[in-house]
């Protein structure tokens, strides 16, 4: 099943011969309506966040002349240069974190017996079911815990924002299911070699699986820049907030500027929109796959 | 391990420093496997102690944390079920009581299924039972000395109130909380009877004959004994407190009340559980003792649901409104958003699958709304609903002539909008708030397009000799979709489904940008609801309430949705 999933182009069924004029005017009608609803309102962003102040609350759909410089000035106003270095530090820390875990306990349930195997899995997958509500309290006690013993402090700092994403359950499944397509015979080989688990998995498994690797690298860059509710709780100063409870701070003091907070909300958007485009294929094809199987 | 060397070579090499390095019983063919073992759970490690202590402890917390009363303070005084009574007053009782008796009959038909294949296969479960159930006890032994540890180790902030608060002094107070006799004990207690267990276990297999190794009951009984003795606890809590509330409403003289609502809620759900028994079970009868059989059913349905109508809102009039806003917007927001979003991408990734030009265009326009981040769309989408008469969506009603829209500061029913204002529909008639609706949208635009995903996936992995089987048969398109492409989709519609509802159950991001203190809280789903209660109140013992009664939710959904699913759905 998976395997089907990931063919990247994706299979067409042959048309029936008959009335096939008529239909595909109805199909494009709704498919070109369908895309044109997904994209409008990144237009409208688009187009508010170069009006001036009159036009976008007097609720013009095009500026007179582009202004350029809102963007410029949300940037200083949201202190964007801070959030968007905050989140890149963040990013950084918890997936090079989480390639490292996830790689290793991945692994192990690909390609390594030991007793207890389908038990930890289905421990593994059952998190997936705990809503995020019901770590909030217990997490955010436990993190300002840590960091009473702990040489750096957690709260408001990097600790407790990366480390308790470095592993995650959704990461060590979507690596198992492209470790195991991998062919025992290579581990065989491997092992005449004289290459040990480490070492197979270091020079031969990641470099085979570098496209589920960039796709786990995909998803924890959207899933820090989603990060709201966590980062809400364990900071109280803005020197490790992240983007986006930058903007959210944002929109609340722009208030009536319009055209401002629209040129913040594409400012944030803009670097994943530019990665989905490069990317699109590591990222629907994750999807798809993880998704059909979880 | 040398590249200069040749294959041959190194390995001999490697095993000649091998043969001298190891001990004699780490070598040969089962040492071998001992290491890989080790090896593996060292690869486990650190992945399983991240997830442990924020992914799975939590639990154990949330419930320690959700017993304990009290305002800004992580221990407050025990207060029992005090919290979730205030959440949803004497309905705890009720679930506490049924979730015990729950997890004992699943215990009870764990161990029932074990003797009947006994019975039938002959095979030998009974040696299991020692092992299985003293490695459950040390489990629960593991449990008791979390919940003495846990508690100490959160008193030593307050312990340094007033003392000098160095780094040194918390360690030392953490060290010493951790060597406290009944810690301790508790803590060799448990590794004593888990190693007892698993030792038995290893006994019992190497004593048994070889050909009946096939079957293992260990971690049945091992799963049979943790279920009978949280049933137990948690049978034991509810009793004490309905007791204590009892006594308590003597007191008031209002005694019998809390009894009898407790029968006649249990009485309601039973008659419920049991109409749908019966009707399932009419189906394999004869037609007239089937058509009695849903008569009875049906006569049970209403008697049980009167009952509970009769019930049920004085309960829920007791218990925190909130809360039941909270829940009752986010049913809203699940039938309001799940069934339009699966049917406007079922028709897209249909559409999509024929043969058309700009295929790839179109899928990757349509997954943008979901990659793009929560927080940026929803602002965007934040000023297309605003208020202002000027705002887009109140522009356009201002052009066809009708009045603008106070959209996500409405706090009244659409229903109860398109009655007009001269008739009251109540609380339930008045259906979700026009905020809520535009947050439904903004859900609905954002999820179209991963379902599409998800379903041209599920469209690709229908063999292709189906459709053509079935058009010589003389299938036109409709009968095609109808009989072969939906039934084979059933899994992706299944897994699809409820991972919309479960995510509306989990919604945050984008309700907590979208929501207006105009609203009057009408927009707040369950987690909303929780985050408030935590980070506005600052009550954490009971944002664990809320968060185990959700999670409780969840769990019955999807136990639910997989009885539901085991019938309808076609898994190939």
């Amino acid at each position: 099943m998976a395997k089907s999933a990931m063919a990247a182009p994706i299979r067409q069924r042959r048309p029936a011969a008959k009335g096939v004029a008529l239909n595909r005017v109805i199909i494009y009608t709704v498919l070109i309506f369908g895309a044109a609803a997904a994209i409008l309102p990144f237009l409208y962003t688009v187009s508010v966040s170069l009006m001036n102040l009159t036009e976008a609350t007097g609720g013009r759909a095009f500026p007179n002349t582009p202004q350029w410089s809102n963007y410029v000035e949300a940037w200083h106003d949201a202190q964007f240069s801070l959030y968007f270095m905050n989140s890149i530090k963040i990013t950084l820390i918890t997936v090079g974190g989480a390639i490292v875990f996830c790689a290793l306990a991945a692994y192990a349930f690909a390609q390594m017996e030991f007793p207890g195997k389908g038990f930890l899995f289905t421990l593994l997958l059952s998190t997936l079911m705990l809503p995020e509500a019901i770590t909030w309290v217990p997490n955010f006690i436990t993190v300002s815990w840590l960091g009473r013993i702990s040489p750096v402090p957690w709260i408001n700092n990097w600790p407790a924002l990366t480390i308790p994403f470095m592993a995650s359950a959704f990461g060590i499944f979507l690596l198992r299911q492209f470790f195991q397509q991998i062919p025992k015979e290579l581990w065989d080989s491997a092992q005449i070699d004289g290459a040990g688990h480490l070492r197979y998995l270091i020079t031969v498994i990641l470099p085979l699986s570098s496209a589920a690797v960039m796709t786990l690298v995909l998803f924890g860059f959207v899933g820090s820049w989603n990060a709201l509710a966590w980062p809400i709780l364990v900071t109280t100063t803005p020197d490790w907030r992240p983007i986006s409870y930058g903007l959210l701070a944002f929109l609340d003091e722009a208030g009536a500027l319009l055209h401002l907070q629209m040129a913040g909300a594409l400012i944030t958007m803009l670097p994943i929109v530019v990665l989905y485009f490069f990317t699109q294929r590591h990222f629907i094809e994750g999807i798809a796959t993880t998704g059909l199987k979880g | 391990m040398d590249g200069s060397l040749s294959p041959s070579a190194a390995v001999r090499t490697d095993l000649l420093r091998q043969m001298q390095a190891v001990p004699r019983w780490y070598r040969g063919r089962q040492s071998r496997r001992l290491r890989e073992m080790l090896l593996a759970y060292s690869f486990l490690a650190p992945a399983f102690i991240i997830i442990g202590l924020f992914g799975l402890f939590p639990l154990a917390f949330a419930a320690y944390e959700s017993t304990l009363k009290g305002l800004n303070k992580i221990v407050g005084s025990y207060d029992g079920l005090g919290n979730y009574v205030k959440a949803v007053d004497n309905l705890i009782y009720i679930i506490a009581f049924w979730l015990a008796a729950g997890l004992i009959l699943y215990a009870g038909r764990t161990i029932a299924r074990a003797f009947q294949e006994r019975r039938q296969q002959q095979t030998e479960p009974l040696p299991w039972l020692a092992p299985g159930f003293v490695t459950a006890v040390g489990v629960a032994l593991f449990a008791h000395f979390v919940y003495l540890l846990l508690p100490e180790l959160l008193l030593i902030p307050s312990k340094l109130r007033g003392q000098i608060n160095t780094q040194a002094a918390f360690r030392g107070l953490v060290v010493e909380a951790w060597w406290l006799p009944k810690v301790q004990i508790a803590l060799w207690g448990a590794i004593a009877l888990l190693a007892l267990g698993v030792g038995g276990a290893l006994f019992v297999n190497s004593r048994l004959p070889r050909a009946r190794r096939n079957r293992i009951y260990f971690a049945p009984f091992v799963s049979a004994g943790i279920t009978v003795t949280a049933g137990a606890a948690l049978a034991w809590l509810t009793w004490t407190e309905i007791n204590a509330a009892y006594s308590d409403a003597l007191e008031k003289g209002e005694g019998l009340d809390l009894w009898s609502q407790i029968v006649t809620i249990s009485a309601g759900f039973l008659l419920l559980l049991l109409a749908w028994w019966v009707w399932e079970s009419a189906g394999d009868r004869p037609s007239n003792t089937a058509m009695a059989l849903r008569l009875g059913s049906a006569a049970m349905l209403m008697v049980g649901g009167w009952t509970l109508i009769g019930e049920l809102p004085r309960v829920i009039a007791a218990g925190d409104q909130d809360w039941w806003i909270g829940l009752m917007a986010t049913v809203y927001y699940v039938l309001g958003t799940a069934p339009i979003q699966l049917g406007l991408s079922l028709i897209l990734a249909v559409l999509l699958f024929q043969k058309i030009r700009g295929q790839s265009v179109f899928r990757v326009l349509y997954f943008l709304p979901y990659v793009a981040p929560f927080v940026g769309t929803a602002a965007v989408f934040r000023i297309i609903f605003s208020n202002r008469p000027s705002a887009p969506l109140n522009s356009m009603l201002t052009m066809l002539g009708a009045d603008p829209l106070l959209w996500l500061s409405e706090p009244t029913g659409i229903f109860q909008m398109i009655a007009g204002s001269h008739v009251d529909l109540g609380p339930i008639l008045a259906g979700p708030s026009l905020a809520l609706v535009a947050i439904m949208i903004y859900g609905i635009w954002t999820f179209v397009g991963f379902d599409t995903v998800i379903f041209l996936a599920g469209l690709g992995a229908i063999p292709n000799e189906l459709y053509e089987v079935s058009a010589i048969d003389g299938a036109d398109g409709w009968a095609q979709f109808r009989h072969v492409t939906l039934p084979l989709l059933s899994p992706t519609i299944y897994f699809l489904s409820l991972y919309a509802v479960i995510g509306t159950f989990k919604a945050f991001n984008h309700i907590f940008v979208l929501r207006q203190a105009a609203a009057l809280g009408t927009t707040d789903t369950a987690s909303i609801v929780i985050f408030q209660a935590f980070k506005r109140d600052t009550r954490y013992g009971y944002a664990s309430a809320l968060a185990i009664l959700l999670l409780i939710i969840i769990l019955a959904i999807t136990m639910i949705n997989n009885r539901v699913a085991s019938r309808r759905v076609f898994y190939g």
